[in-house]
């Protein structure tokens, strides 16, 4: 990142030999090249005051043992072990895969299907596409509110429902059993994002060009087999790389999580997003806290790496 | 209306049952997305004992009394126009430092050919990989250090440096497919490159910055986790946190229920009228880009 300054350094240094002087030769250079980097210098310090020195200032503060106040203390790799043997790490662990795989299931899969449906022009399609859409524009953190009313025990609209149809047995202490606790936390984004893939998918089904599928009609092909045979093979890569995008952003999962439950009842629906700020800014162990963050720091960067491998970043349309 | 594929199998008979089933299923989901977003509103205008009673039910007679519970401090201390005050300063804040700064930025790695912009562009990639989690603590340091806690100048420096690596690669992006004549031709009539882009580009890309925005807008309106650690004097706080704040505590019997209903329709608002605003642009800018 530090590649503007350490550039700079790449200038010829070739003093005594023919040709222009050293300043003016620096002068030319730095008129063709100069304004590109304070174009870029904004950024770049940005990036490195508020990313780089912390990304390196966590990875360092994962080695210490630290409690905010007191003098940091050297011990190597203790939190790491530490962290092998806490069985809290990995339920947290365990609970933000299961999370990011049924989420991104549960998102990709209704998305799709709902994708499908709509590309068909059903009678008003355009008040679906909105309206399923709408969700995904809530913020994270009263969408989990919602949802914690909404699961509420007593007069929660869930339990009153299940009430009223006579479903007595299903009204379940949802948030606070350590059974369904991290279910039902699940849940809550696969509603709100499900628009999110259907939008991605949509514009890639009607990005298909119309003659492929005349030849699928004149071909006779029954709605199943359009599917089947012509969309599902064309949209395979967005599938792949949507999916992708929502196992990556599912695994920074924090406030939802914060706000319905806060990892409780007993640490069943704890996050590593959730652990990590407990231990961090409840427990003050600043040293522990960075070392989680520093597992989970090389568990999101080498998916996304991986990601971004397969897709680029190119031209863009407005 | 017409079918995407143009085929006509809806019109035969089993297309049609096919076609009713579909709307049925439709319709019903949509109820499931939309209804809990209508109770948000609804219940804000309820008071408690209509809540615990008929939670289901349009709010017979409709008050304010919520509003005027969280407006006036509540359970926060604070005028609530505080919060609404610091949210919008953070978010607009964010927003024009960010398009600033990103698209300075896009437009050198997309014009410029320069020693190292390989590597910065590479950068902008790699960094695109690191989680907020592996930054938390570190920040809440260097921010004490530079006295910048509890202030909303932190936060917006914090949240441009978030958004900068997507943007930047996004601006890039854009500026590439532009066309390069009319900078030539502003370049050969003595413009400076500075003076080119504010003057020539900026100008012409007006849809595209506001893509940017857009594409930015939610997220920053929306964020908790550095808020959470960075805010923690009630004045400095945004809207987020003020939901956390009027969290009814169940523990201490605390359970007024009506007042959090409030502050979360207060804070979905401008997101829900922007939404219906600009609903064509939203979702084109959630499109572009990543997925080609």
């Amino acid at each position: 990142m530090d590649a503007t300054t350490g550039v700079r350094e790449e200038v010829p240094v070739r003093q005594g030999a023919g040709g222009p002087s050293l300043g003016r030769r620096v002068s030319k250079w730095w008129g063709r090249n100069g304004i590109w980097y304070l174009f870029l210098a904004p950024s770049v310090i940005l990036l490195l005051t508020f990313m780089a020195y912390p990304l390196v200032n966590s990875l360092v503060l994962s080695l210490y043992k630290w409690n905010g106040l007191a003098p940091r203390k050297f011990v190597g790799l203790k939190n790491f072990e530490r962290l092998v043997g806490d069985r809290f790490f990995w339920g947290a662990t365990w609970h933000t895969l299961a999370f990011a795989f049924f989420v991104t299931l549960g998102t990709v899969g209704i998305g799709f299907l709902l994708a499908f449906a709509i590309s068909r022009r059903v009678p008003g399609w355009r008040v679906f596409r909105v309206g399923y859409y709408l969700p995904v524009m809530l913020s994270l953190v009263v969408v989990g509110a919602l949802w914690a009313r909404i699961y509420e025990y007593n007069w929660g609209l869930l339990n009153t429902f299940l009430r009223a149809i006579g479903l007595d047995a299903l009204a379940l202490p949802w948030l606070a059993d350590i059974r369904y606790a991290l279910g039902a936390v699940i849940i809550v984004p696969i509603w709100q994002y499900a628009g999110f893939p259907m939008i991605i998918i949509l514009a890639a089904i009607e990005g298909i060009p119309q003659d492929l599928h005349d030849a699928a009609t004149i071909d006779g092909v029954n709605e199943w087999q359009r599917a089947w045979y012509l969309i599902v093979p064309l949209i395979r890569p967005v599938v792949i790389s949507i999916s992708m995008l929502q196992v990556i952003s599912s695994l920074k999962v924090f406030d939802l999580v914060w706000v319905m439950t806060k990892g409780d009842p007993g640490n069943s629906s704890a996050v590593l997003g959730t652990f990590l700020y407990r231990q961090g800014f409840e427990m003050q162990k600043f040293g522990y806290a960075s070392a989680v963050a520093v597992m989970m720091f090389a568990i999101v960067f080498t998916i996304t790496y991986l990601y971004q491998r397969m897709v680029k970043i190119e031209a863009v349309e407005f | 209306m017409t079918n995407v594929g143009g085929d006509s199998q809806l019109a035969t008979v089993g297309g049609r049952v096919l076609k009713i089933v579909m709307i049925v299923v439709l319709v019903a989901w949509l109820l499931v997305e939309v209804y809990p977003v209508v109770f948000l509103f609804f219940t804000s205008l309820k008071t408690d004992a209509e809540i615990l009673k008929e939670p289901f039910s349009i709010p017979r007679r409709p008050n304010l009394v919520n509003y005027f519970y969280v407006w006036f401090g509540g359970r926060a201390g604070q005028p609530f126009v505080i919060f609404v005050r610091n949210s919008f300063m953070v978010t607009s804040g964010t927003l024009l430092l960010l398009l600033a700064v990103a698209s300075l930025a896009g437009y050198a790695l997309a014009r410029g050919h320069f020693p190292g912009s390989a590597v910065v562009q590479e950068a902008f990639l790699l960094s695109l990989a690191v989680p907020a989690h592996v930054l938390l603590i570190p920040v809440f340091f260097l921010m004490q250090a530079f006295g910048l806690s509890n202030n909303l100048s932190g936060m917006i420096l914090m949240y441009t440096t978030m958004g900068l690596p997507f943007t930047v690669l996004l601006t890039r992006a854009y500026f590439l497919s532009f066309p390069v004549e009319l900078e030539e031709a502003a370049l050969i009539d003595g413009c400076s490159r500075l003076g080119t882009f504010w003057r020539v580009v900026v100008p012409v890309s007006r849809n595209a910055m506001m893509s940017m925005a857009i594409v930015n807008v939610s997220w920053v309106w929306s964020e908790l986790f550095f808020a959470l650690v960075l805010l923690n004097r009630m004045e400095a706080r945004t809207l987020p946190l003020a939901v956390l704040a009027y969290q009814p505590q169940m523990m201490t019997g605390d359970v007024i229920l009506g007042p959090q209903f409030a502050v979360m329709a207060i804070t979905v608002m401008p997101l829900v009228v922007f939404y219906f605003l600009f609903q064509r642009q939203i979702t084109k800018g959630m499109t572009m880009g990543a997925f080609r």
